[in-house]
């Protein structure tokens, strides 16, 4: 019996559902920036603070440079280099002075008027002041003061030389300029819910999980935003905004290391793959505060269990190179290798001689595809060795608070694979790890009086054969310590399409700001 | 011949079971539904036998090689057997679905009884917990479950019981308000009968077996449940195989080999289906009203 019109059959269901997917195959790849207004770019984490002095990931940085102002901020390009954003001109006077003006014109949104030199202060001390316990005190850790000396003109005194000034301090959220009185009634920080606004763009819009928007900011006294708006999509498994990408849901995305190799020998069609060297760092991390890792023999026994150009070779299909360190190739302080080897023999002796055969440990990773095969690589190793390595999957909100002190995993969490990205100064790698980092990003707990001491040492030292000594030296004592099995620095993929233009670091990180249409 | 007349045995009619089976083996779907049921849980249980590659070993060097003599499914991104990781994703995917149906069903059948034989605060008290529970979405429910246990085969048979449990104890509560005042059980409480005896001997047995049936076609639901749980990472932990866990490979990988997604989809493809025919049609030999429905 037919079924009367309206009452749709499952048989007519299936085939309507049938048509549809044809005719939705045989349209065009659409791209809502083709038009140029909208701009959609994928990002590996949602948000959880948008406040310079406290965020969290890189996404974050990104968002926070393109709604705060930064006094400057990196070239696009192939080459390190910065460009002025905020400010009008700055200047190094002499070792422990700079001076700025700020552009003239910025305001600020929800009607909190200009942005002045007091907010300049107030910003970057903020940031430097211990009392605020932000994560990123160490880029100003060479601060004295902020001194004002007109409504937009000021001097950032030093107390020491401070070499990474112009790399990872200014080119970065540490100089993104806040308002003062904005934050001082938000109480003095903010989260998702970012006040008084003055970039290249405005937040207009975040569904949790599902995208932030950013709205160009008419105000912006300087050279306007490429797009009216851009959508920033939270995809945290590069694979999936590689299909969100082919699909046409996406302009421009990060991708896989390992999809690299397939992509740039089949590019999707009406699109452009790079590949850019990367400074980040992977590396496995033990916990020296927790047992079985409080004992070192058992962390180096890790050590020697790990087969390092392997779980490379396994997670990247080949993409991406060994690497030995916190410093990538090119940067003062890159090691050729690491002060341990590959010796199963020498990780059961240890193991045996501390009573610790058979051991069951617990792996913690970024629910990602590459940090789940480069795992399950280092458990397959591990396992050789006797020691069990139950693998415990992350979501990125879980995964990014795990070592914090605050987080209940901070007392029980064993080994962790983890991945850092990174600005072109060593210092900036080694800062997470000195003393002041256990319970913020100091995940293994790993406290050395030395290793700090050559952190301050390379911060005010100029020569850049000393600086490479004493990068080296602070990794082989990490190295030493047991604690890290390094792996590789990566490579960055972006595809993007053909209609835009995309504004990257010589890393290829992005800069929303500088993406423009094609 | 003659011997084989006058014996009683012969002359005696054949079992209700047998003439279940004969019946069932006269529907082609139920043939096919039983044989890819065999199937599934033979290759599972033999699993040992049918491949001599470890499931877990890796080998990068070998990875995405197709179909072959060596690896019948071809390898995974980090060189594993899939053959060998389908056969045992099954033992996962067969014994959650096992140990979680049967909580369910002893869970069930337990509140349902209760529920239904009760007093009437008690049942609207079960009743709106059922809901409660029912109204949640299993996804969020398993999200909620794996971040306080972390994920691991036990939670995903947590997820599973709370999935299923109300929709059994709401079926064996129906039926018990509709036997308890039935003239054979008022009869047993007229005797003395406590409420635990007529519970067990006169309405349980009446009220069962429909369940049963239903549990046996809910049994791709719980597989579907653990594939997608292990799909997202929520399920058992690497590097234990599971068919969710394989297809999420796939799905990683389908640029690079579309066989780890076909590995392991068909077999969450086969066993539904086998289910699905074998349930379907149990349910109409053992209660043809239910057929035309």
């Amino acid at each position: 019996m037919r079924q009367p019109f309206g009452q749709p059959s499952r048989r007519s269901v299936l085939a309507g559902l049938g048509a549809f997917g044809v005719a939705a195959s045989a349209m065009p790849r659409m791209a809502i920036s083709q038009d140029g207004r909208v701009l959609r770019v994928r990002s590996y984490s949602d948000l959880q603070v948008l406040d310079p002095a406290f965020w969290v990931s890189l996404p974050e940085a990104d968002i926070i440079t393109a709604i705060y102002p930064p006094l400057v901020a990196p070239m696009p390009g192939d080459v390190w280099s910065w460009k002025t954003v905020a400010a009008k001109s700055i200047e190094q006077i002499d070792d422990l002075t700079v001076a700025f003006e700020l552009l003239d014109g910025i305001t600020f949104s929800g009607g909190h008027g200009k942005m002045t030199a007091e907010d300049v202060k107030f910003s970057i001390e903020r940031i430097a002041d211990p009392d605020n316990e932000s994560p990123y005190a160490g880029d100003w850790s060479a601060l004295d003061q902020v001194e004002v000396t007109g409504e937009l003109t000021g001097l950032i005194r030093l107390k020491t030389p401070f070499v990474p000034l112009w790399t990872t301090t200014l080119p970065t959220p540490a100089s993104c300029i806040v308002s003062k009185a904005a934050f001082e009634a938000a109480g003095g920080q903010v989260t998702t819910d970012p006040v008084a606004m003055s970039g290249h763009y405005l937040l207009t819009e975040w569904v949790p999980k599902q995208r932030t928007v950013l709205t160009r900011n008419p105000d912006w006294p300087g050279e306007p935003g490429g797009f009216e708006e851009i959508h920033i999509i939270p995809i945290e498994d590069p694979a999936t905004a590689e299909l969100g990408f082919e699909a046409g849901d996406l302009d421009y995305t990060w991708t896989a290391v390992s999809s690299l190799p397939r992509l740039k020998e089949d590019p999707p069609a009406g699109s452009v793959v790079l590949e850019k060297p990367s400074l980040a760092y992977v590396w496995l991390g033990m916990n020296e505060a927790v047992a079985p890792f409080d004992n070192p023999n058992i962390r180096r026994a890790v050590q020697h269990a790990i087969d390092r150009q392997l779980v490379v070779d396994a997670a990247y299909y080949g993409a991406a190179e060994l690497g030995n360190g916190l410093v990538a190739p090119g940067l003062p302080g890159s090691r050729d290798g690491v002060t341990y080897d590959y010796d199963p023999d020498r990780a059961r002796e240890l193991l045996e001689q501390e009573g610790a055969t058979g051991i069951t440990v617990t792996l913690d990773i970024l629910n990602q595809s590459e940090r789940l095969l480069a795992a399950q690589v280092i458990q397959a190793n591990l396992a050789d060795v006797g020691i069990n390595a139950e693998i415990k999957q992350n979501d990125s909100g879980t995964f990014w608070s795990l070592g914090a002190s605050d987080s209940p995993d901070y007392d029980t969490m064993q080994m962790y694979l983890q991945r850092f990205s990174m600005q072109p100064d060593p210092s900036w790698a080694t800062v997470w790890f000195t003393p002041e980092q256990i319970g913020v990003w100091n995940w293994s707990r790993f406290d050395n009086a030395r290793f700090k001491e050559l952190h301050d040492m390379g911060l005010v030292e100029a020569d850049e054969t000393k600086r490479d000594a004493i990068y080296r030296e602070m990794q082989d004592l990490m190295d030493e310590s047991g604690s890290f099995v390094f792996f590789t620095h990566e490579v960055v993929g972006v595809v993007h399409s053909e209609d835009i233009a995309p504004g990257l670091k010589p890393n290829g990180e992005p800069l929303l700001t500088e993406f423009k249409s094609a | 011949m003659s011997e084989a007349v006058s014996d009683p045995q012969a002359a005696k009619p054949p079992s209700d079971a047998w003439r279940a089976v004969r019946r069932l083996l006269r529907e082609p779907l139920g043939v096919l539904g039983l044989t890819l049921v065999l199937l599934m849980v033979g290759g599972a249980i033999f699993a040992d036998l049918l491949t001599s590659w470890d499931p877990t070993r890796i080998n990068p060097r070998d990875r995405f090689l197709g179909p072959g003599a060596e690896h019948l499914l071809g390898t995974d991104q980090l060189g594993r057997d899939l053959f060998a990781r389908v056969l045992h994703g099954g033992r996962v995917a067969l014994s959650v679905a096992l140990i979680a149906t049967g909580i369910s069903l002893v869970i069930g059948i337990m509140l349902g009884l209760i529920a239904g034989y009760g007093p009437r605060w008690l049942d609207n008290l079960m009743i709106l917990l059922f809901d409660s529970v029912k109204s949640f979405p299993t996804v969020m429910l398993a999200l909620a479950l794996v971040t306080l246990f972390g994920p691991s085969l036990t939670s995903v048979v947590i997820v599973v019981v709370l999935v299923t449990v109300p929709g059994y104890a709401r079926i064996i509560r129906t039926q018990t308000i509709a036997l308890k005042n039935s003239e054979y059980v008022t009869a047993a409480r007229s005797m003395g009968a406590s409420p635990a005896r007529i519970l067990r001997v006169h309405i349980l047995p009446n009220v069962i077996g429909p369940l049963v049936i239903l549990a046996s076609m809910d049994i791709p639901v719980v597989i579907g449940i653990e594939a997608g749980m292990s799909f997202l990472g929520l399920g058992v932990r690497p590097p234990t195989p599971s068919w969710g866990s394989i297809l999420n490979d796939g799905f990683t990988s389908i640029r690079d080999t579309p066989w780890i997604a076909v590995a392991g989809g068909i077999p969450i493809i086969l066993v539904t289906l086998g289910f699905t025919f074998l349930g379907e049609t149990l349910r109409d030999v053992f209660d043809p009203r239910l057929k035309a429905r």
